[in-house]
């Protein structure tokens, strides 16, 4: 299943592109990528950090107005850039572990963010002061987010030197 | 509290990195030999300069080996374009083996192609 997918996303448009539009192309949408996951990263470290207790004197609507966006601007770039790259030669990364360790960390920290938003804590975060107990539920969806996207990166990042 | 967070976070960031330092491979040389490696062959796939390294394929012996470049740029400014070397062309490959014997894999620093010689790593001897 992984294997026809990986050899169809090979030989898609897209992969034929990114390996036939010159020798920067590669290294282009790899900072592209780069600068997408540091723009999540950056975003969700701050937002996760004051979930889980730090920055108390700001309040948690205040951080989210700006972290939500940015982290989500960045999860599409990075996104993006990333089917690009795994296209260019995706047969080769059909064995690759870390590629099985970091997308379903993508995956959880997804899920992660759908079961934040459906949380009231989180709904009502700007209308309301929270409870002792909806501060701990938060803290738990932060510290999950922080490890998913530590997961994702540190795997993502090892999938090269495989 | 917050200070020990924050140092607790860090210290974990430094550990996570060099607990995986060893599996190092494909970005360095470490995962392939100190010896010098020479293989000759015939091109069994030419020259491609897609990311994020050039790659082509020797037949050696009936073995096809994995020859990897250098990245896309430096491969090409060393003269080795895409089409260059013809397919079925009588080649020799320089530089280190893989580490693991089943992977017939090179990563190289020079190709040897009709009196020739590419050296896409001309600052490594």
């Amino acid at each position: 299943m992984i294997s026809e997918f990986m050899a169809w996303l090979q030989n898609s448009p897209l992969g034929h592109a990114m390996r036939e539009s010159g020798v920067w192309t590669y290294a282009i949408v790899n900072l592209t990528h780069i600068l997408g996951v540091a723009t999540l990263f950056g975003a969700v470290l701050v937002l996760d950090l004051r979930l889980l207790g730090v920055w108390r004197r700001v309040t948690l609507a205040a951080i989210a107005e700006p972290a939500v966006p940015v982290a989500t601007m960045g999860f599409f770039i990075a996104a993006a850039s990333g089917v690009c790259l795994l296209a260019t030669k995706a047969t080769d990364y059909i064995g690759n572990p870390f590629l099985y360790i970091k997308f379903p960390a993508i995956g959880l920290g997804l899920l992660n963010v759908v079961v934040l938003n459906c949380l009231p804590a989180w709904k009502e975060r700007k209308i309301r002061n929270l409870s002792q107990r909806e501060q701990s539920q938060l803290a738990v969806a932060g510290g999950i987010s922080l490890l998913c996207w530590l997961t994702a990166i540190t795997a993502g990042r090892m999938i090269g030197y495989w | 509290m917050r200070l020990k967070f924050v140092l607790c976070f860090g210290i974990t960031i430094v550990a996570l990195t060099v607990s995986l330092s060893p599996v190092l491979a494909h970005h360095g040389w470490s995962g392939n030999s100190d010896k010098e490696f020479e293989l000759s062959g015939t091109v069994e796939s030419a020259v491609s300069l897609a990311g994020p390294h050039a790659t082509m394929k020797v037949r050696s012996n009936g073995q096809i080996w994995d020859i990897t470049l250098a990245p896309p740029p430096r491969t090409e400014a060393a003269g080795l374009k895409e089409g260059v070397i013809p397919v079925g062309a009588k080649v020799t490959i320089q530089g280190h083996r893989n580490l693991d014997p089943k992977k017939f894999e090179i990563k190289t620093e020079r190709v040897i192609w009709n009196g020739h010689t590419y050296n896409v790593y001309p600052d490594r001897k």
